[in-house]
């Protein structure tokens, strides 16, 4: 009898186990479809398929049936058949290189040594050399920043989320305030800490409520990597220094060093406390997820932001079409004290970096280099930032011309503009010139430059603009030309060899930081200094200072590589 | 004690009283080992063949490389393990969140079973079973959106309620407090799987022959003592199969829930074992580590289920193997 029983019973599990193993294993094929034809050398247009992965999200894809897509296919024969990171994290990457299977193409992003380090990208040196002639063109002189390593000198990564020559044509940062509290205070004078505390403060205390509901002087975007850009970044771009990552880096000696750890930060977290205690910073601020941020700001009842302005760009857009385009934010070169000067705009080089690789798996890298060569050429590069001739833009008297209802609609409808057109969909796909270059019409090659920007600014923007006495936020910020070039680009973007200790030092610094600051800034004041050298110590029993050394070792030899 | 075959529901294999050899029993059930051979060769695939992989903890694996060409290091990673003070914190989480998530988890939907059960009124009790399992379908997304917007302190239910009510004068931060945070998951957990895991015991219930409650209530047994001497007699091997099956996963828990309830202020309370090992193993290309931890994480579940096992065999005479 008991045996009987047994017997079933394990029946019974068995079953129920593979019940939920077929489960989860269903649904899994259909994905290795790549590259349908045998390596067919020339400039055949026969349909082939390319497999990609994009380490960023990309909401608007439509598989290219946007009409810039299609007239791709039509122009290359190409169809792309992309996968993108749900939210722009990185999970997916270590699970593809520990399968073996890739896409033909991968956008990595900062993962990209995972995928050289396992032979999964080809070097690209002699396809390019060979096959793309217009690629070769759009790097120029800066092809020795293609190089991987010191060790290593192969390309492996064509880097396409930078533009070549780019000219940042606006400011997007730091310090946001709503042009309505603007407006009501008489636009004043907005250079300090200080002088922005006593802005919200002054609106907050005359207006309890918007709209009836509490008004927020001061709110920040604290989940998951967010906390860099909202709450970390600000305390150096506050002090005077321009972004190297989670690094400070001395220009003289390239030194590097957790930004943390500069005396003017800790004065920066100090004011964050003093804001905290004041009852002035958003309640909800380490809280929150970012669709509830957004969600507050649409509201209009958010007076300021530390963000940049992509960071909140969904709740622009909704203020914008809920007739609540005051409640939109002007941005100021807010520094802690008069002492330091914005280095937002201070000068990189071209700091190549981030981009695509052809894998392994591809079985036609010829032609997918030739089809990266296509978008790279002054046609592609038009199609993909303009659109099509006499469908997106028109040219009048040698100049290209976006027609006003579409540029509406690219203003204030956005996602479906570019899920219609494609436009700007397949940016980091190709390399590219960046915005104030020429072609050679004489035209500029993105739709971005000082003019349409100008154009552009909603009416509240004008007004505040013009109150400040200026044509464009950027007027507001330091000049490039006051500050001295950087020799190693930007340190973010230095890959790191994926066996160094540096990765495990730099995640449990990373975990340290997100937990310790919130708890600093929510601190009684007058606790804050025993705990932000609390903090201080726990960042160095974690390793940090052998991690900085090593990193000076990286910002050196990357110095080297690019500059002989 | 009635068969647990009957209330699991699976077909029953008629087995010979006498003792025989194995090539007999097997002769005489060829179909029904035919029958079974195609799950045993999937389970092969998908639970044992993947462990050969476990010799990667003793490597340091990179990827894209044979076997020969792998650096060996021996129990490098089990020390890296052991001697990080992390793993000890997210462990702790683990546990604490899943023994509170056992405990509320597995008695409160016995309770509503039994309770659903006692309701005489047909149509009641279907509506009130369907409600009630509808949030095992919601994603735990969704979920987390609901719990945090609920106990916001900008205009959450939960703070407007207890102030008007007059319990608080100032809105709570619920989702701030680390020591609250294990009380949120696992209520917020019961919320979402209370009336999914009732099924399995109505549905045993339900099988309980009602001539047994008609003899009771001869008897002159009240409603509390039918449930007593019968309803849950009948069901308690049921209840001792899930038990066990739940004690064996007690470690790997998943981090859904405490990855999207958590954020920066209750991190101390919120990582869990699962998160631990994608942050520090397979995010950063560790899969040496990630994979020392997993079988960290399968041992300790084996060891769990096969002390519950034991003590159930022992003491309930119950037990699943």
């Amino acid at each position: 009898m008991n045996h009987k029983k047994r017997l079933s019973l394990l029946l019974a599990i068995m079953m129920l186990a593979t019940f939920i193993l077929s489960a989860c294993s269903g649904g899994n094929n259909g994905n290795s479809a790549s590259g349908g034809d045998t390596g067919n050398e020339g400039d055949s247009l026969e349909p082939i398929t390319i497999t990609y992965f994009s380490a960023d999200s990309n909401a608007n894809w439509v598989n290219m049936q946007d009409a810039v897509g299609k007239k791709l296919t039509e122009l290359t024969g190409v169809t792309i058949q992309a996968e993108f990171a749900v939210d722009g994290s990185n999970q997916k990457l270590p699970l593809m290189v520990a399968s073996g299977e890739y896409p033909d193409l991968v956008f990595a992003k900062g993962d990209a040594n995972l995928f050289v380090d396992a032979g999964a990208y080809i070097d690209l040196t002699d396809l390019i050399e060979e096959h793309a002639p217009n690629i070769k063109k759009v790097y120029g002189d800066y092809m020795s920043r293609l190089k991987w390593s010191n060790e290593d000198e192969a390309i492996y990564v064509l880097p396409t989320l930078a533009a070549v020559d780019n000219e940042m044509l606006d400011a997007g940062g730091t310090f946001q305030i709503q042009h309505e509290v603007l407006k009501e205070l008489g636009y004043p004078e907005l250079k300090t800490v200080k002088d922005y505390e006593n802005a919200l403060k002054a609106y907050y205390e005359k207006y309890p409520t918007i709209d009836g509901q509490p008004t927020i002087p001061l709110s920040l975007n604290a989940d998951g990597w967010r906390i860099m850009i909202s709450v970390t970044n600000p305390a150096f771009i506050a002090t005077g220094v321009s972004d190297d990552g989670e690094y400070y880096i001395d220009l003289e000696t390239a030194e590097a060093q957790l930004h943390y750890k500069r005396p003017e930060e800790k004065e920066y977290f100090r004011w964050l406390n003093h804001m905290n205690a004041t009852g002035l910073l958003d309640k909800e601020t380490f809280v929150q997820k970012t669709d509830q941020y957004e969600a507050k700001i649409s509201s209009g009842r958010v007076l300021g932001v530390i963000d940049q302005d992509w960071g909140f760009g969904n709740a622009t857009s909704a203020l914008r079409s809920s007739g609540k385009e005051n409640r939109t934010y002007a941005r100021f070169p807010i520094q802690l004290d008069e002492t330091t000067k914005d280095a937002t705009f201070q000068d990189t080089g071209y700091v190549a970096g981030w981009g695509v690789g052809i894998t392994t798996s591809a079985k036609d890298p010829v032609r997918i280099i030739k089809f990266l060569d296509y978008l790279a050429s002054e046609e592609g590069q038009i199609l993909m930032n303009w659109g099509i001739e006499g469908e997106h833009y028109e040219v009048v008297d040698g100049k290209r011309v976006i027609p006003e209802e579409i540029q509406e609609r690219k203003t204030y409808d956005n996602a479906n503009f570019t899920k219609e057109t494609g436009i700007g969909l397949y940016n980091a796909l190709y390399p590219r010139y960046g915005d104030g270059v020429l072609d050679s019409t004489g035209n500029y090659f993105t739709t971005n430059f000082p003019e349409t920007i100008m154009k552009n600014y909603t009416p509240s923007e004008k007004e505040t603009l013009q109150a400040y006495g200026v044509e464009m936020w950027k007027d507001l910020w330091p000049k490039k030309e006051e500050f001295p070039v950087k020799p190693w680009g930007v340190a973010y973007n230095i890959p790191v060899p994926s066996d160094s200790n540096i990765n495990i030092t730099y995640k449990k610094v990373e975990e340290i930081t997100r937990k310790r600051i919130p708890e600093i800034i929510l601190a009684d004041p007058s606790k804050f200094d025993e705990l932000y050298d609390q903090f201080i110590q726990e960042l160095n029993a974690a390793g940090a200072e052998q991690m900085e050394q090593e990193y000076t070792e990286l910002v050196r030899a990357r110095v080297e590589l690019w500059n002989d | 004690m009635k068969a647990v075959t009957e209330t699991s529901g699976s077909t029953e294999p008629t087995v010979n009283k006498k003792k025989k050899g194995f090539w007999t029993t097997f002769k005489e059930q060829k179909i029904l080992y035919g029958m079974s051979l195609p799950f045993i060769i999937v389970v092969f695939i998908f639970s044992y063949l993947p462990v050969w992989g476990w010799i990667m903890a003793f490597q340091n694996y990179r990827p894209g490389r044979g076997i020969f060409e792998q650096k060996w290091v021996g129990f490098d990673h089990f020390v890296t393990l052991f001697t990080d003070d992390k793993f000890y914190l997210v462990l702790r989480n683990t546990l604490a969140m899943s023994f509170m998530g056992l405990i509320v988890g597995f008695t409160i939907p016995i309770l509503f079973a039994v309770l659903l059960n006692e309701i005489r009124g047909s149509v009641f009790k279907r509506t009130v079973q369907t409600i009630s399992y509808l949030p095992h379908f919601v994603s735990w997304v969704v979920v987390a959106g609901i719990v945090t917007k609920m106990l916001s302190v900008d205009g959450g239910a939960v703070n407007q309620l207890l102030m008007a009510l007059g319990f608080i004068d100032q809105p709570i931060q619920f989702m701030a407090q680390g020591s609250w945070f294990w009380y949120i998951v696992t209520a917020s957990d019961l919320w979402k799987e209370m009336g999914w895991n009732a099924i399995i015991y109505l549905a045993a219930i339900a099988g309980i022959d009602q001539e047994q409650f008609e003899a009771a209530k001869v008897d002159g047994a009240s409603r509390i003592r039918q449930i007593w001497h019968i309803t849950l007699p009948s069901i308690a091997p049921t209840i001792a199969i899930l038990l066990i099956m739940s004690i064996g996963h007690l470690v790997s828990i998943g981090f859904e829930k405490q990855f999207l309830l958590g954020n920066p202020l209750v991190v101390d309370y919120s990582e869990v074992l699962d998160l631990y090992a994608l942050n520090y193993g397979l995010s950063m290309g560790r899969f040496s580590f990630g994979t020392a931890i997993g079988m960290f994480n399968s041992i300790v579940s084996i060891i769990l289920l096969l002390t519950a096992n034991g003590l159930f065999k022992k003491f309930m005479k119950q037990s699943i193997m």
